[in-house]
């Protein structure tokens, strides 16, 4: 059976290493980035199953327009992202999330970090029922 | 908010005023018959019955005025033209009494202090010494009138005696002492009532000062915890890996330990999300509310803690009545208090307990009462258990850590929703929180809501 591919654009070292190595003991295919155009990048050469994106408040709101990005692309429509942040509330941005506007932040799942290694595992499941 | 809430008083005021012309028509009326009738003083009647039905008149046509006046948004000088109308009124109403009850002898011209200290105290400065200005010249177009005869003097016979005919000087003299009182009282009332509100004023600035002070310290709190919670949530994911042995097996000794940092964490972090979310909802001043139903958001919020419930073998149940179904709120911000104050009684209830919700129509509230028969609240603690990071002493005996912030959030939003909420509770029998929503909704609440910053 062919791995899923889990790409994680996060400004945070510590963290993505964790979720990572999280992740691949599931046997996920873990690739990462740091900043919003090299997640770009790896989702256009790498074509990931599932992303998981960080908010990164320290690049004026990467994540969101990531999000809104590639729900606007057809190509990478079907994508789903899980939106993991340690950001909620009033940093200078609003957010929605939590009452669950599709419009204002198109993503399919939404996790506040920090997360228990089994929630965030039976929220990916979740977002890749058909291939698990 | 503030200039609302003046112009609340002002109507206020304006509706004392129009209590007191009851007591004033009831006191002209009385004072008549007993005049009359009683102490045979040679009084016509008929006129002064007809003055305090004109004052009756004055009653009505402010009372329409004043509900014509679209509440709050009005500006004040509206409400002012009324309380000056009304004082006007009253002053030439005065005057004529004056006139059918014996002229300036008769004591009651007095009175007209009254109308001095009320504009004093309700109008500007300026507009006081207009309505002094007013009273003089009534009082002295009225003995001028009198003593040329070209209306009549009425003699109070049997009250006082009738100098009108004979005595310039006591004209003279009686007037100027009055006007004089008139004009001293308006400037020492003016004074002291121009002091009170100085003084009201610096209160009001000094509040608006410690209200910021307030906001700057959420807002710093806020930035200070956002930054411990991105550390936290990198140092929670090390240590998860760790403890779930993700990163391989550890010895008995090396579990321990990472599992005890591990829960640690885990606490601190939960600290951390009460935190935020109080202070978030402390600064925030929007708060969307819509009609929800409350029966299918408590059945949500008693489902989500039901494992919780079952390890200790607690009983949960809801008796939501019907007909306070429907609430008026914000349903994410009344499920997550709602959830977490079951999860409160079921921490602080022994196993083999019960825990209930029910509710009760409460004319424009609804009343939910959340109910264990868990240690209870010791009775001198009870009044401090919705104070931020307040953990009663026997809490703290069944659970070291916990954040004493999950009543103040409670609170917060129960006071949102221009609810209350309260505990009471007896040691050692259990706990009873209730608190109200509101059926319908409060768009001027959620105004002064928005309008608090």
């Amino acid at each position: 059976m062919k791995k899923e591919k889990i790409l994680i654009i996060d400004d945070d070292p510590d963290l993505t290493k964790a979720v990572k190595v999280t992740l691949e003991s599931k046997n996920y295919t873990v690739i990462t980035a740091s900043s919003g155009p090299e997640g770009m990048d790896k989702i256009n050469s790498e074509k990931p199953d599932l992303l998981i994106l960080d908010v990164m408040i320290t690049a004026m709101n990467d994540g969101f327009e990531i999000a809104r990005a590639l729900k606007k692309d057809p190509k990478h429509k079907k994508m789903p992202i899980l939106m993991m942040t340690a950001v909620k509330g009033k940093v200078g941005i609003d957010f929605k999330a939590e009452a669950g506007d599709p419009n204002w932040l198109p993503v399919e799942g939404f996790l506040d970090k920090p997360v228990e290694p089994q929630v965030l595992l039976s929220e990916i499941k979740r977002l890749l029922p058909s291939k698990s | 908010m503030e200039q609302n809430n003046q112009i609340t008083r002002l109507i206020g005021q304006a509706y004392w005023l129009i209590k007191l012309r009851w007591l004033a028509i009831a006191g002209v009326c009385a004072a008549t018959f007993f005049a009359g009738n009683i102490a045979g003083v040679s009084v016509d009647d008929v006129p002064l019955y007809c003055i305090a039905a004109a004052l009756a008149l004055e009653n009505i046509i402010s009372l329409l005025l004043l509900r014509h006046i679209p509440g709050i948004n009005t500006v004040d000088t509206s409400i002012r033209k009324i309380i000056h109308f009304q004082i006007t009124t009253d002053l030439i109403a005065l005057t004529i009494l004056l006139h059918y009850s014996g002229g300036i002898e008769n004591p009651i011209i007095v009175y007209f202090v009254f109308h001095m200290i009320i504009a004093s105290v309700l109008l500007s400065v300026r507009e006081s010494y207009l309505q002094a200005t007013l009273a003089s010249f009534l009082i002295i177009f009225l003995s001028v009138l009198e003593y040329k005869g070209i209306i009549p003097h009425h003699c109070l016979k049997g009250f006082v005696t009738c100098n009108m005919p004979q005595g310039l000087t006591y004209i003279l003299g009686h007037i100027f002492i009055l006007v004089t009182t008139l004009y001293i009282v308006v400037y020492m009332a003016s004074s002291i009532s121009t002091q009170l509100r100085n003084q009201e004023e610096a209160y009001r600035q000094a509040n608006i000062q410690l209200q910021q002070k307030d906001r700057i310290k959420d807002e710093y709190v806020l930035r200070v915890t956002h930054d411990i919670k991105g550390y936290l949530a990198a140092i929670h994911s090390c240590l998860s890996v760790l403890a779930n042995g993700i990163a391989g097996a550890l010895n008995e000794q090396q579990a321990d330990f990472v599992g005890r940092a591990y829960d640690r964490t885990k606490k601190l972090t939960s600290f951390v999300r009460a935190l935020l979310r109080l202070t978030e909802m402390r600064l925030s001043d929007k708060f969307e509310m819509a009609f929800f139903h409350l029966k299918k958001t408590v059945s949500a919020a008693v489902e989500s803690v039901r494992t919780k419930a079952e390890e200790k073998n607690i009983t949960v149940s809801s008796d939501i009545d019907s007909l306070t179904d429907k609430v008026f709120g914000n349903q994410f911000s009344i499920e997550e208090t709602v959830t977490n104050l079951l999860l409160n009684c079921i921490k602080y209830t022994p196993e083999n307990g019960t825990v209930q919700v029910r509710t009760k129509d409460n004319d424009e509230t609804v009343l939910v009462e959340i109910s264990d028969t868990g240690i209870g609240i010791p009775e001198s603690e009870i009044d401090k258990v919705f104070d931020e990071f307040y953990r009663a002493s026997n809490a703290r005996k069944v659970e070291r850590d916990g954040t004493g912030l999950g009543l103040s959030i409670a609170k917060q939003t129960i006071e949102r929703h221009g609810g209350w909420i309260r505990a009471e509770s007896r040691e050692g029998a259990g706990t009873k929180i209730s608190f109200t929503l509101p059926k319908h909704s409060l768009k001027q609440d959620e105004k002064q809501i928005g309008n608090l910053d």
